[in-house]
């Protein structure tokens, strides 16, 4: 089994080439998270390799993310699951923050490395957060802002988590309004530059875990 | 000098009697005024007496005739969710669902959604400033309106699969752009600044900006100069390192730059243009008096021996922000020597 046309089609960011490339290979026989391992994993190394701070291109990597996107849902319908789920985390844009193009970016990288994503939407709340963290057994929340309104809600996180007995969560932060700032003044673990930075540092410690 | 000689001066890089100072403040007005911040963005006479207020409070060089980002959106069809102490946000795009670009019609800034407000807070602050303060209005760039039409993944979809449909809706955005802006300056500000952060690297390469958005900006600018602007400023935030060097071309006379762009830099790439910028926003929240003077103090320093720069943040003073920091940054410029030197 190749997965090369696949991954091509892919990095091209074209989602109907790679869709019918993934059906090929599914009819071939290959399973679905061997096509995740060998194709999407390694498109998404590739990509984040590329996006250095200097080097982001967004439009680049929301073609990519489609396809991949495009693809998830061919291999793995809603209900059926991805045998590769490795951690769990929780991601949302807060109360007031109805930006969702971070979120979203941060979510399709997180789902091709085969990290579970709950996905809590934009403008939620940090009761629904919360909530979805302990339901869920989180390991990560991930916070996008592109506002800097979002900040005071930010630096609640970290102590709804205690009280509610979730103090082994991991809070990750990102986003144009929210990386001006640091870990220690937002009081979350990590700033990620971008949504690869971020999924790096998520990846070493789910990892690490292994 | 007054505020408007200073900053016109500034913008032709000659002397000034101390550095230009532009707070960005907007929603910060209606906080320091003790006013909702759902009212201020609906009522064009408590923004014009808030900003009035903070005016009276900071002793800037410029107020703002200004609301927010979804003031064009919802004239043209967009439903926005109100709330009492935050900006308004977009609950459906105008050109959500199956809805088609041809259901467009530009809009009357006379009559739709919340344009007539603007245009009455535009006209009361130049009534009351007349000509000593800067009336500053407020378009979104075409980029940022296309966005704000139909929501960021979606426009930038549209951008690759459908480029005609899309340069065709940017055509459209910056006609109502145009309208809006000249409308604001028949009601009285000097000049419409274009708030453009979708135009940022951030969001866009750079070669995208210099096909799709650079010619329509141009198109703008061109426009509000014959219906009179004193002068044109281009408001992008984020980093803009590669598109600043095309903002002459274009037709600005004030590029805003923000905090992740090294002055150095924004002064290479814009040897002849007015800057302004570029203290982080969040520090007006976060930092304090004496690091947002020193910033100041720093920055002034780095420009004084060419002129041509404005003192101001990279992007918004958030509403929250502590208004000590506000008048630390204003406060920096008295008491320096003048600004002699042209660049």
């Amino acid at each position: 089994m190749s997965v090369e046309r696949l991954r091509e089609a892919l990095l091209d960011g074209d989602q109907n080439r790679a869709v019918l490339e993934a059906k090929r290979l599914v009819d071939g026989g290959a399973p679905g998270e061997t096509i995740v391992t060998e194709a999407i994993e390694k498109v998404m190394e590739q990509l984040g390799a590329k996006c250095t701070v200097e080097q982001f291109n967004l439009l680049e990597i929301m073609l990519v993310g489609r396809a991949v996107t495009a693809v998830m849902k061919g291999l793995f319908p809603e209900g059926a699951p991805c045998a590769t789920v490795k951690g769990a985390v929780v991601l949302a844009s807060l109360e007031g923050d109805v930006h969702d193009l971070g979120k979203n970016i941060v979510k399709t990288v997180l789902t091709a490395k085969g990290i579970g994503v709950i996905d809590c939407g934009k403008d939620c709340s940090l009761d629904k957060l919360i909530e979805a963290a302990k339901r869920d057994n989180a390991r990560f929340i991930c916070i996008s802002g592109l506002i800097t309104s979002v900040v005071p809600q930010v630096r609640r996180v970290k102590g709804l988590c205690l009280a509610r007995g979730l103090g082994q969560i991991r809070v990750v932060a990102g986003g144009a309004a929210l990386k001006q700032s640091t870990a220690q003044s937002l009081n979350v673990d990590y700033v990620a530059e971008n949504a690869f930075d971020g999924a790096r540092y998520i990846e070493e410690i789910v990892e690490a875990s292994l | 000098m007054n505020g408007v000689e200073r900053i016109l001066a500034a913008m032709s890089l000659d002397a000034t009697d101390r550095a230009p100072v532009i707070a960005q403040v907007f929603g910060h007005a209606a906080v320091v005024a003790g006013v909702p911040l759902g009212r201020y963005v609906q009522d064009g006479a408590t923004l014009a007496r808030c900003q009035l207020e903070a005016l009276e409070r900071y002793g800037y060089d410029a107020v703002f005739a200004l609301m927010d980002a979804t003031v064009e959106t919802e004239a043209m069809g967009s439903v926005l969710d109100y709330r009492t102490n935050s900006y308004p946000t977009v609950k459906s795009y105008a050109l959500e669902s199956e809805r088609g670009t041809d259901d467009l019609i530009l809009p009357d800034p006379k009559r739709d959604g919340r344009m007539p407000e603007i245009l009455k807070a535009a006209q009361i602050l130049r009534e009351k400033v007349k000509d000593s303060t800067l009336v500053v209005g407020c378009v979104l760039g075409p980029l940022t309106l296309v966005v704000q039409l139909l929501g960021a993944e979606s426009a930038l979809y549209l951008a690759i699969d459908d480029p005609e449909k899309f340069a065709s809706l940017l055509d459209l955005a910056a006609d109502a752009v145009i309208g809006f802006g000249e409308a604001q300056m028949v009601a009285g500000t000097h000049l419409p600044m274009v708030f453009d952060p979708s135009a940022s690297e951030d969001f866009v390469p750079h070669q995208f900006f210099r096909e799709m958005e650079a010619p329509r900006l141009k198109r703008v600018f061109e426009a509000f100069r014959k219906a009179g602007a004193c002068g044109n400023w281009l408001h992008i935030a984020g980093p803009v390192e590669h598109i600043l060097p095309l903002y002459g071309e274009i037709g600005v006379n004030i590029a805003n730059f923000d905090y992740c762009v090294a002055p150095v830099r924004a002064r290479e790439a814009l040897p002849q243009l007015c800057l302004e910028g570029n203290i982080k926003s969040l520090d007006f929240v976060d930092s304090s008096p004496g690091a947002i003077a020193a910033q100041s103090g720093q920055l002034m320093d780095f420009f004084e021996d060419r002129g041509g720069f404005i003192l101001s943040s990279g992007c918004e003073i958030p509403p929250e922000s502590r208004p000590e920091n506000v008048v630390a940054m204003v406060s920096s410029t008295v008491g320096r020597r003048p600004v002699r030197c042209r660049g």
